[in-house]
């Protein structure tokens, strides 16, 4: 596993406390990591978009 | 035609495509491109005359030690094994290019430092580095819809099609 060091708002943090002690969840590791994890499934098309834009620059444009 | 430097691995994805082409040769301008040994078979089962007509250009090789970091985040982006063997390989190597067509993979290689691009990237480059001519590049992207396995949604291919008919050869 690799620890991250973020910052964020307080709030947020204790409502996934909050979370946490309801048991929705084991911990805030956990929670962050399955956050993540539906952010990257929600937005897949638009990331994949994105990283055909990047290509086409880069076809055009990149030094490689 | 010159040859270029990072260490090229490819995913399953880009070369399949390109065969699916017929222009895995594009490949050849790299020098060397690495194709991870999970990779190689899955290949292999879905064109398995691509890499019979690449010779000594594609490398079959597999990594020699897992990266932590690679292994940590396969869960997170769902990385399949020839994914997780070719970014294991991009770790191992440092200064590396990862072909994927994949989302996750490139998620990981961004996350991870590693440059990635996938087969459009390389179609187009292909005008950039005089393998092909811009009508030939177009054609190619023209005919990916009916001749590829490769999911582009129609709009935004027309306007990779636009951008590339712009540019000046």
């Amino acid at each position: 596993m690799t620890t991250l060091q973020t910052q964020i708002p307080d709030q947020l943090l204790q409502q996934a406390q909050y979370l946490v002690q309801q048991g929705w969840v084991a911990n805030i590791d956990e929670l962050i990591a399955e956050s993540m994890r539906r952010y990257l499934e929600s937005h897949r098309e638009a990331m994949t978009e994105q990283f055909i834009r990047e290509d086409v620059e880069w076809g055009l444009h990149g030094q490689d | 035609m010159g040859k270029t430097e990072p260490v090229v691995i490819a995913d399953a994805g880009p070369v399949i495509h390109l065969d699916e082409l017929g222009c895995i040769e594009l490949l050849a301008d790299f020098g060397t491109v690495i194709i991870p040994e999970t990779v190689w078979q899955e290949v292999e089962r879905h064109r398995p005359m691509a890499l019979k007509s690449a010779n000594d250009w594609l490398v079959r090789q597999s990594p020699k030690q897992h990266s932590v970091v690679v292994s940590a985040l396969t869960p997170l982006y769902s990385l399949h094994a020839g994914e997780q063997e070719a970014l294991h390989l991009c770790s191992e190597f440092g200064n590396c290019l990862l072909l994927t067509d994949d989302t996750a993979a490139r998620l990981a290689a961004k996350s991870l430092g590693i440059a990635a691009h996938g087969t459009l990237g390389l179609l187009i480059r292909a005008i950039r580095r005089q393998c092909l001519s811009k009508a030939e590049v177009l054609a190619l992207l023209h005919a990916i819809p009916n001749q590829t396995t490769l999911h582009v949604r129609p709009t935004l291919l027309r306007e990779v099609i636009l951008e590339v008919e712009k540019h000046a050869e």
